[in-house]
């Protein structure tokens, strides 16, 4: 089996290279430190904002509780409207009820002299 | 399993612990210094709201990177930053001025590599960022970009090559010389 000396020689300091290069990459690369004070500034936006949050969410809160108040005034005071309708409705029936009653006891009492009066004639 | 439903985040502890990763990635990535520290700032804050959603430590890490990738990314796009695309020519200029060349130790190196490394196509700048700064798998990495495996590979080969060929004028002498 022929082997070419050249190339294999070739692809060695291919590989060589290759391989420094990776290493000089690896040193190269190495994270950089952050700049001064971005801790700093990251948790002190993080607080603001977050106070923010619940400084939006607290009148939300309360904006949700007027709301609910509100409703359940607005629903009990129609509740009482409406409470208050039915009995002036069952008020009326009831009067209409007697004033009925009453015509039906005048008719029969005017029948009744009417029928004296009618048997005195004859 | 445990230790992830036990995980206590504490939000100081994790911008102590992830500041440098993420300052580094958004670095390297738009090669602006002003905009990585904005990108940081952003990307830290995200994780203050993201962090009831993010189960264990490992995770918190994960996340980080991801969002400090896209983040760089989008700005990038956004911004339409230009990486400093840096030919031999200038290289030369430098050499000439700031005597960087032959006399100088890793430290010149070092930066011409984070020169060539902004002068490559976002692709394979951040395949290469995350192999060789934050010691990725391809697996990994491909999880992180939402990338398939053969793609990550890929951009890892062709970006390690274009390297490679951009420095082989200027890094012959440090390379041979090792």
């Amino acid at each position: 089996m022929f082997v070419d000396h050249d190339d294999l020689k070739d692809e060695w300091k291919d590989a060589r290279e290759q391989a420094d290069l990776e290493r000089r990459l690896r040193h190269a690369m190495q994270r950089k430190p952050a700049p001064v004070g971005l801790k700093q500034r990251v948790l002190a936006t993080a607080r603001e904002r977050r106070q923010h949050r619940h400084g939006r969410i607290w009148i939300f809160q309360r904006l949700a509780a007027t709301a609910v108040l509100a409703a359940a005034f607005g629903g009990f005071a129609a509740y009482r409207q409406h409470e208050e309708h039915e009995k002036e409705v069952q008020r009326g029936e009831e009067a209409t009820r007697q004033v009925l009653t009453a015509l039906r006891i005048t008719n029969k009492t005017l029948d009744r002299v009417s029928t004296r009066l009618a048997e005195n004639s004859r | 399993m445990r230790q992830a439903v036990n995980w206590q985040p504490d939000f100081e502890a994790l911008v102590e612990e992830h500041q440098s990763m993420v300052f580094s990635i958004a670095l390297r990535m738009t090669g602006d210094r002003g905009l990585a520290e904005e990108l940081a700032q952003d990307v830290l804050l995200e994780l203050d709201r993201n962090l009831h959603k993010l189960s264990s430590a490992e995770h918190a890490r994960f996340w980080l990177r991801q969002v400090a990738m896209h983040r760089s990314a989008d700005a990038l796009r956004r911004r339409k930053v230009k990486a400093p695309t840096l030919g031999f020519d200038v290289w030369d200029e430098l050499e000439e001025r700031h005597g960087l060349l032959v006399s100088e130790g890793d430290s010149s190196l070092s930066i011409r590599i984070e020169e060539m490394l902004a002068s490559l196509p976002e692709a394979h700048r951040s395949v290469i960022i995350l192999r060789y700064q934050e010691d990725l798998t391809p697996d990994e990495i491909a999880a992180t970009l939402k990338a398939p495996v053969a793609t990550v590979k890929s951009h890892l080969q062709r970006g390690l090559k274009l390297l490679r060929v951009k420095a082989s004028q200027t890094l012959k002498e440090y390379v041979r010389g090792s």
